[in-house]
C-alpha cells in the first residue's frame, strides 16, 4: 500500500513498532533468554514512537506538504513475525536482525523524503534508526 | 488504514458561551453539515441583536478587572489554555475534519498553527513593555506605555474555523482586552471546542465570549459603541464595502483580511521534483479554501520542451491525488465546505472555458474513494491557456483549481503579478538566488514564497496582505497584533 501523507506514515511507524516489540515479547516468552536485552528493546520500541509522534505532532503544519511528504510502498517495510514450532533461540534472533535491518531501511527512505518537508520529523527518524542500528551488534551478540 | 473515529456524536446543540455561561439562543436553528456526508452533525442558534448586545456588556464588565490583572497573571491563563489545548489535539483536529471536510493532516496542521499564537501571546510581559528617554529635558522623563482599549470583536470564516480566531484573540486578551469572537455558522463546533477549553482554563467570565450567528451579529458588533476593534477575516466585497468602512466611520480600529488570487510563478531553473508537491499543498491544499492558496501557475519562458514536460509531471502528481473522507489519513484532499460553494466553483470553470481556458485536467467529476456521494466533491482542475484578464484569475474561485499562464520572461510574470487585484501571497520556484530576490523586491504583495508554496506566516510574524487582499494598517499575530490591540500612551513627569 502506498504511503503519501504524513499522518497515514505516522500510523505505519506505530504498526511497525508495536509489531517489532510483540516480536520481542514472544521471543522471550518462548525461550526464557536475554530478559534485559529483549524486554528492554521490546518498551524502547513504544517510547521511539511516542518521540516521533510528537515530533509530528509539534511541526505538522498546514502551510508544508504534509499530505505530499512521502513516497513510500508499505509493501517494502513488511515483515513476519511468527517463529516454526521448532525454531531454535539463533533463528529468533536471525529473524530480529532481519526486522531490525527492514525498519532501519524504513526510517533512512522515509528521512531522506521528508528531509525539507517535515521539519523535526526525518530528524527523529534518523535518531530512531541511529538507536536500532546499535541494536544488531547487541543481537549478533546474543544466543 | 482505517479511518479514524468521529469526535461529534449525535447531533449536538452549539450554544453560546457568554459571561462563563452556556447559553441556547433564541434565535433561529441552522444546521451544521458534514460536506462528506451531507448529514447534519449539529445545530447552531443565530443570535439576536439583543444576545449580541449582551455579550459586549459581559464583556465591557469582564475588562475592568482583567485589564488590571497583571499581564504575567493573564499569560498563565494562556499558558493553562495551551496545554489544554495540547491535552485535546487529536479531538480538536478531528473536529475540523468533520465539520470542514479537510484532511487530518490539514486539520492536525491547523491546531498546530492556532495553539503557536497562543504560546507567542505568552510572551505578553516582554512584547507589550513600552519605551522610556530619561532627561528629554533638564530633570524630566518621558515614557511610553501600552495600554488595552476594551471589547474586541472577531469575526472569521468558515476554512479555517479554530485557527483564525486565535490570530487574534490571545493577543487580545493578553494585552488585557477582551473578546467577543463570531465563529462562521457553517463551522461553529471548533470555535465551541475551544470555548470549553478556555472554560476549563479557569478564564474570568465574560473575558472570552462566544457569539453563534449570522449578519445580525456582525452589524451588532459593528454598531456597539463599546466594541473598540475588530478583526475581521473573510470575502473582499464584504471586508472592503463593509467591515472597514463601517469601522471607520464608528471609529474603530480593524484588521481586515480579504480575498486573494495568488501568483505561483515557475521558472525554467526550478526543482521539479520539490515544486510539483509545493504546488500541490498551494492549489490543492484544504481543497483550495485558503486565501494562500496558489489559484495561478505562471510558467515562465518561451522554451515549449521544458513547458510541457513540467506541466506533465504536475498533471501526473494531481491526477493521482487520493480524495475522500478527511478522517481516512491516506487522502489527499476533502471535500469542499458545500453544495453552493461547489457550484461556485463549477461557475468559474464554465467562465474560463467560455473565455478560452482549455481543460487540462477535468475535476468536475471526481474519484471519491469510500464510496461517498460526490455531492460536495470536485477533483484537481487544470486550465491551460489562461490569460490575466479572464475572470478565473481577476477574481478568487477558492476551490481546487489550477489556471495556467505563461509569461516570455520573469518580468513579464511580475508584471501579472502586480496587476492582479488582489496582493495577497505570491511566490517563486527557481534556484537562482538573483532572480529570486528580484521578485520578492519588485512583487507588490503580503507575502512573497520562495520555493514555498503557501506562505503563511509564523505567529510571531504579522499575517500579512496588501490592497484587494487586506484593509486596515496592521495585521494579526505577533507584534503587530500587540500594537492593534493596545495604545499608546505617553507619560512626561517632572519632580520639582
Amino acid at each position: 500500500m502506498k504511503l503519501q501523507t504524513t499522518a497515514e506514515t505516522i500510523s505505519f511507524v506505530k504498526e511497525l513498532e508495536e509489531k517489532s516489540a510483540k516480536f520481542y515479547e514472544d521471543v522471550f516468552r518462548k525461550y526464557s533468554k536475554d530478559e534485559d536485552v529483549l524486554l528492554t528493546f521490546a518498551g524502547e520500541n513504544k517510547k521511539y514512537f511516542t518521540q516521533i509522534q510528537r515530533a509530528y505532532y509539534s511541526v505538522i503544519s498546514d502551510a508544508i506538504e504534509g499530505c505530499y511528504a512521502f513516497k513510500l510502498n508499505s509493501d517494502d517495510y513488511e515483515f513476519e513475525t511468527a517463529l516454526a514450532e521448532d525454531a531454535t533461540y539463533s533463528d529468533a534472533l536471525a529473524k530480529a536482525i532481519e526486522i531490525e535491518e527492514k525498519i532501519l531501511d524504513f526510517y533512512h527512505v522515509a528521512a531522506d523524503q521528508s528531509m525539507s518537508l517535515m521539519a523535526d520529523v526525518p530528524r527523529n527518524f534518523k535518531i530512531v534508526a541511529k538507536k536500532r542500528k546499535n541494536r544488531i551488534p547487541t543481537l549478533e551478540s546474543l544466543g | 488504514m482505517a479511518i479514524l473515529e468521529e469526535p461529534v456524536k449525535g447531533v449536538p446543540k452549539i450554544k453560546n458561551y457568554v459571561d462563563g455561561e452556556w447559553v441556547e439562543s433564541k434565535g433561529e436553528v441552522m444546521d451544521v453539515v458534514n460536506p462528506l456526508t451531507c448529514e447534519t452533525i449539529a445545530q447552531v442558534g443565530i443570535s439576536t441583536r439583543e444576545e449580541i448586545d449582551d455579550a459586549i456588556q459581559a464583556a465591557k464588565e469582564a475588562y475592568v478587572d482583567w485589564r488590571r490583572t497583571p499581564p504575567v497573571a493573564r499569560c498563565r491563563y494562556l499558558l493553562r489554555l495551551g496545554q489544554l489545548l495540547e491535552e485535546n489535539f487529536e479531538e480538536l483536529s478531528r473536529v475540523q475534519t468533520q465539520e470542514h471536510g479537510k484532511t487530518i493532516d490539514e486539520s492536525r496542521g491547523e491546531t498546530r498553527r492556532g495553539i503557536e499564537n497562543v504560546e507567542v501571546a505568552c510572551g505578553i510581559p516582554t512584547l507589550m513593555q513600552g519605551a522610556s528617554a530619561e532627561d528629554i529635558a533638564s530633570g524630566i522623563d518621558e515614557y511610553l506605555m501600552r495600554v488595552p482599549l476594551g471589547v474586541f470583536g472577531i469575526i472569521s470564516p468558515f476554512n479555517f474555523p479554530f485557527m483564525i480566531p486565535l490570530w487574534s484573540a490571545p493577543y487580545a486578551v493578553a494585552t488585557g482586552n477582551t473578546v467577543v469572537i463570531k465563529p462562521t455558522e457553517q463551522c461553529p463546533i471548533s470555535q465551541s471546542k475551544l470555548a470549553e477549553l478556555v472554560d476549563e482554563a479557569g478564564f474570568p467570565p465574560g473575558v472570552w465570549n462566544v457569539v453563534n450567528g449570522e449578519k445580525t451579529v456582525v452589524n451588532g458588533m459593528l454598531e456597539h459603541p463599546d466594541i473598540k476593534g475588530i478583526t475581521f477575516v473573510g470575502s473582499t466585497p464584504t471586508g472592503r464595502d463593509v467591515i472597514f468602512p463601517k469601522c471607520g466611520a464608528t471609529g474603530k480600529r480593524s484588521i481586515v483580511q480579504c480575498g486573494a488570487s495568488n501568483m505561483m510563478v515557475v521558472m525554467p531553473d526550478c526543482n521539479v521534483r520539490g515544486t510539483v508537491p509545493a504546488l500541490m499543498t498551494s492549489f490543492f491544499g484544504n481543497a483550495g479554501q485558503r486565501c494562500l492558496a496558489g489559484q495561478n501557475l505562471i510558467v515562465v519562458g518561451e522554451d515549449d520542451g521544458f513547458y510541457n514536460e513540467f506541466m506533465e509531471a504536475v498533471t501526473a502528481t494531481a491526477k493521482e491525488i487520493i480524495i475522500g473522507n478527511g478522517l481516512d489519513e491516506s487522502v489527499q484532499m476533502g471535500p469542499v465546505k458545500d453544495v453552493q460553494k461547489k457550484e461556485r466553483i463549477l461557475g468559474y470553470i464554465e467562465s474560463g472555458l467560455k473565455d478560452g481556458a482549455t481543460l487540462r485536467l477535468d475535476g468536475r467529476k471526481p474519484n471519491v474513494v469510500g464510496g461517498y456521494p460526490d455531492t460536495c466533491f470536485l477533483g484537481p482542475t487544470i486550465m491551460e491557456n489562461v490569460r490575466p484578464e479572464m475572470r478565473v484569475v481577476t477574481e478568487e474561485i477558492f476551490g481546487p483549481t489550477m489556471g495556467v499562464i505563461r509569461a516570455k520572461d520573469l518580468d513579464e510574470a511580475i508584471q501579472i503579478c502586480n496587476d492582479n487585484p488582489y496582493h495577497n501571497a505570491d511566490a517563486i520556484f527557481t534556484s537562482s538566488g538573483k532572480d529570486a530576490r528580484k521578485f520578492q523586491y519588485e512583487v507588490n504583495c503580503g507575502s512573497i514564497g520562495i520555493n514555498i508554496g503557501i506562505v503563511a506566516p509564523m505567529a510571531f510574524f504579522p499575517f500579512s496582505g496588501m490592497s484587494g487582499s487586506f484593509y486596515g494598517i496592521l495585521h494579526t499575530q505577533g507584534k503587530e497584533a500587540v500594537r492593534f490591540f493596545t495604545e499608546s500612551k505617553v507619560c512626561i513627569h517632572r519632580w520639582i
